[in-house]
């Protein structure tokens, strides 16, 4: 079997008695758009930066393309990043900020000119070269940033929490720019965020970081329908975690703390007895019509009296207490219409809508 | 009010130049001693100033110890910042206190020290014992100007030039040196300036053949009230505030020149002006 293009085993960083990553290990394809997804702390960053080679690793490995890095300097690992500050070089000109690469790769000048000149255009930025960093905005910087970190071919993109200082518009705006280019350019991307809809939209696959580990890697899809830990659960998305134990592994049956008997669309690894937790999205919650006509004691439904109203628009968030805990219910538009604080509702959810998370999930087991 | 406060500060610069309205008019005056106001106007002492050999001599001594003083002062302060801004090692709080350590002490009591100490190693008397004496009274100043201009720079920069190809020596000459030019030239402004200005250890130390400006017109003013003096503080005055001016006209001049760009309509952002002062006093205030 091939090998992947980045291969990331085993990273270790240590400072003095703080463990700050204790054993990261991903493969990334080359061309994919992979996503370090997780909150401060988490070890997103440092591993970025063991990766450019700004900080090493107390253990473990780096290759790209099958060539061990720990020895190479960083100005030799042909690495672009952009930076959340885009740190562009104040004394030069936008133009001069990108060919600075090229300069120092010795590309001849009218060649570096024309190269930058046509980064600039790829960016959408052609006729502001003679610019100075400073008389720019964050947009423009970004985009300058990211020209610059491309245009000598680098064998793999980093980019530090690029959009962090941008406001909302700008940062969706950017969010297609910087995967438009990164696709019409076909270079392996890794991107760190703590903004999980960011790693949505932008990423092929996101690894999930928490207390210096990868607690999943996946799709988009994989890590918001089947998380593997509660902490992904409720980092991506809005979810209802509900303790419970299996009751019968093969029906899929499982009694929970709050809501009663769930039964899940396939069986269970697990035991009978043994601990489980289910995640159930607020969206795939439904209301029961008035002739549903569900026993009180079915499975996958509840009674809910509403205690908190949050319009969002386009959809409504329902927050109400169900068999002695909260539950989060999402109707979409009209749907919400005329239930307020205090309304009693009657809900229900088919099976497909619920996942079940291992007790004491191995971090490193991908669904 | 909007009045009171501009009164107030109009009343305080008066009160700074108060000295310059005495001294510049003396510095033409005829008479053969300090006299205020003067009893008539020449240009016979600024012609004695800088024909007389034991006026020129001196200053040509301070110029000497001063350009020293300051390429010594950059030699060390440079790499003595770069470490203790940056690396944690043991005695990283002594070194810096070490470093800043001469601006506390009085300067009659390191004149002291200083004259006996020189004295033992023969460099009483001679431009490089004052050069070293110096540079020990410029080493803080320069130290907490770099120090504090180098807390402020980004790292990142540093970090950025490395990925896009630059060896650490390139990072350093095309990126940090470049970035931090503003803090190195006030740096090196201030230990010249020191060092021209000394007075108390250049007394002690440098002898006839290094008698240093501030030294002569101590003495001078001792001896004799000569009016030279008041030339020779118009000129100092007029040198500072020509160096304090220089960056202010510069940007005027260039921002004057700047046309519209051909390409995008837009008007060309001219090479920023780093205020050499701006760094700086927030730098002292701190």
């Amino acid at each position: 079997m091939r090998d992947p293009y980045l291969q990331v085993s085993g990273l270790t960083k240590s400072y003095g008695s703080v463990q700050a990553l204790g054993g990261v290990s991903l493969d990334v394809e080359k061309g994919e758009f992979v996503t370090f997804l997780g909150p401060s702390g988490s070890g997103k960053t440092t591993t970025l930066m063991i990766i450019a080679g700004f900080e090493n690793a107390t253990s473990g490995s780096v290759r790209v393309g099958g060539r061990a890095l720990s020895n190479t300097p960083p100005h030799a690992r042909n690495i672009g990043i952009v930076f959340q500050n885009y740190a562009l070089f104040p004394h030069k000109t936008a133009l001069q900020n990108i060919m600075f690469p090229l300069d120092m790769r010795g590309v001849p000048v009218r060649e570096a000119e024309r190269k930058a000149r046509a980064m600039l255009d790829l960016v959408g930025l052609s006729g502001y070269g003679d610019r100075w960093p400073k008389d720019m905005s964050g947009g423009q910087q970004q985009r300058i940033a990211l020209a610059r970190a491309l245009v000598f071919e680098p064998s793999l993109l980093l980019l530090d929490e690029p959009l962090g200082a941008l406001d909302k518009n700008l940062r969706e705006q950017m969010q297609i720019e910087i995967k438009r280019i990164q696709k019409s350019l076909g270079v392996t991307t890794i991107f760190v965020t703590h903004d999980q809809s960011e790693a949505m939209t932008m990423s092929d696959r996101i690894a999930v970081f928490e207390k210096g580990r990868i607690d999943q890697i996946g799709t988009p899809q994989e890590v918001y329908r089947t998380p593997s830990t509660p902490f992904v659960a409720r980092f991506i998305g809005d979810s209802n975690l509900l303790p419970g134990t299996v009751l019968d592994p093969d029906q899929g049956l499982v009694r929970t703390e709050h809501l009663g008997l769930m039964r899940l669309p396939n069986r269970l690894a697990a035991a009978a007895g043994a601990p489980v937790t289910l995640m159930l999205r607020p969206e795939s919650i439904h209301l029961a019509g008035p002739a549903a006509g569900v026993a009180e004691d079915a499975p996958n439904r509840a009674d809910v009296s509403v205690h908190t109203v949050v319009p969002y628009g386009d959809s409504t968030l329902l927050i109400g207490r169900a068999g002695g805990a909260d539950l989060r219910i999402r109707l979409r538009g009209p749907e919400a219409d005329g239930i307020g604080s205090g309304a009693a509702l009657s809900v229900l959810w088919p099976a497909s809508a619920i996942h079940a998370i291992p007790a004491h999930a191995n971090p490193m087991v991908q669904p | 009010m909007k009045l009171l406060p501009k009164l107030l500060g109009v009343l305080v610069a008066l009160f700074i130049a108060a000295p310059l309205f005495i001294v510049v008019p003396m510095s033409f005056s005829t008479a053969p001693s300090l006299e205020f106001p003067p009893p008539g106007y020449w240009l016979g002492y600024y012609a004695a100033y800088f024909t007389d050999e034991r006026w020129t001599q001196p200053t040509i001594n301070s110029l000497i110890i001063a350009f020293g003083t300051t390429v010594l002062t950059m030699l060390l302060v440079t790499p003595a910042t770069f470490a203790v801004v940056r690396h944690r090692f043991v005695g990283r709080g002594l070194a810096n206190l070490m470093l800043t350590m001469p601006m506390a002490m009085p300067h009659i009591v390191l004149a002291i020290g200083y004259y006996s100490y020189l004295g033992d190693l023969r460099l009483t008397q001679t431009h490089l014992g004052v050069i070293i004496a110096h540079t020990a009274l410029s080493v803080p100043v320069a130290f907490l100007i770099l120090s504090a201009n180098l807390k402020g720079f980004d790292r990142n920069l540093e970090r950025a030039a490395m990925s896009l190809g630059a060896t650490p020596l390139r990072t350093f000459r095309h990126v940090t040196l470049p970035v931090l030019r503003p803090g190195f030239a006030i740096s090196a402004l201030f230990a010249f300036i020191q060092s021209f200005d000394e007075t108390v250890v250049a007394i002690f130390i440098s002898g006839r053949e290094s008698e240093t400006l501030p030294r002569k017109m101590f003495e001078s003013i001792r001896m004799q009230a000569d009016p030279v003096i008041s030339v020779v503080s118009t000129l100092l005055f007029a040198a500072v505030a020509l160096v304090i001016l220089a960056p202010v006209v510069w940007k005027a001049v260039s921002r004057r020149r700047s046309r519209p760009d051909a390409r995008g309509g837009e008007p060309v952002a001219k090479e920023p002006v780093p205020n050499p002062c701006a760094p700086t006093r927030v730098q002292l205030e701190a």
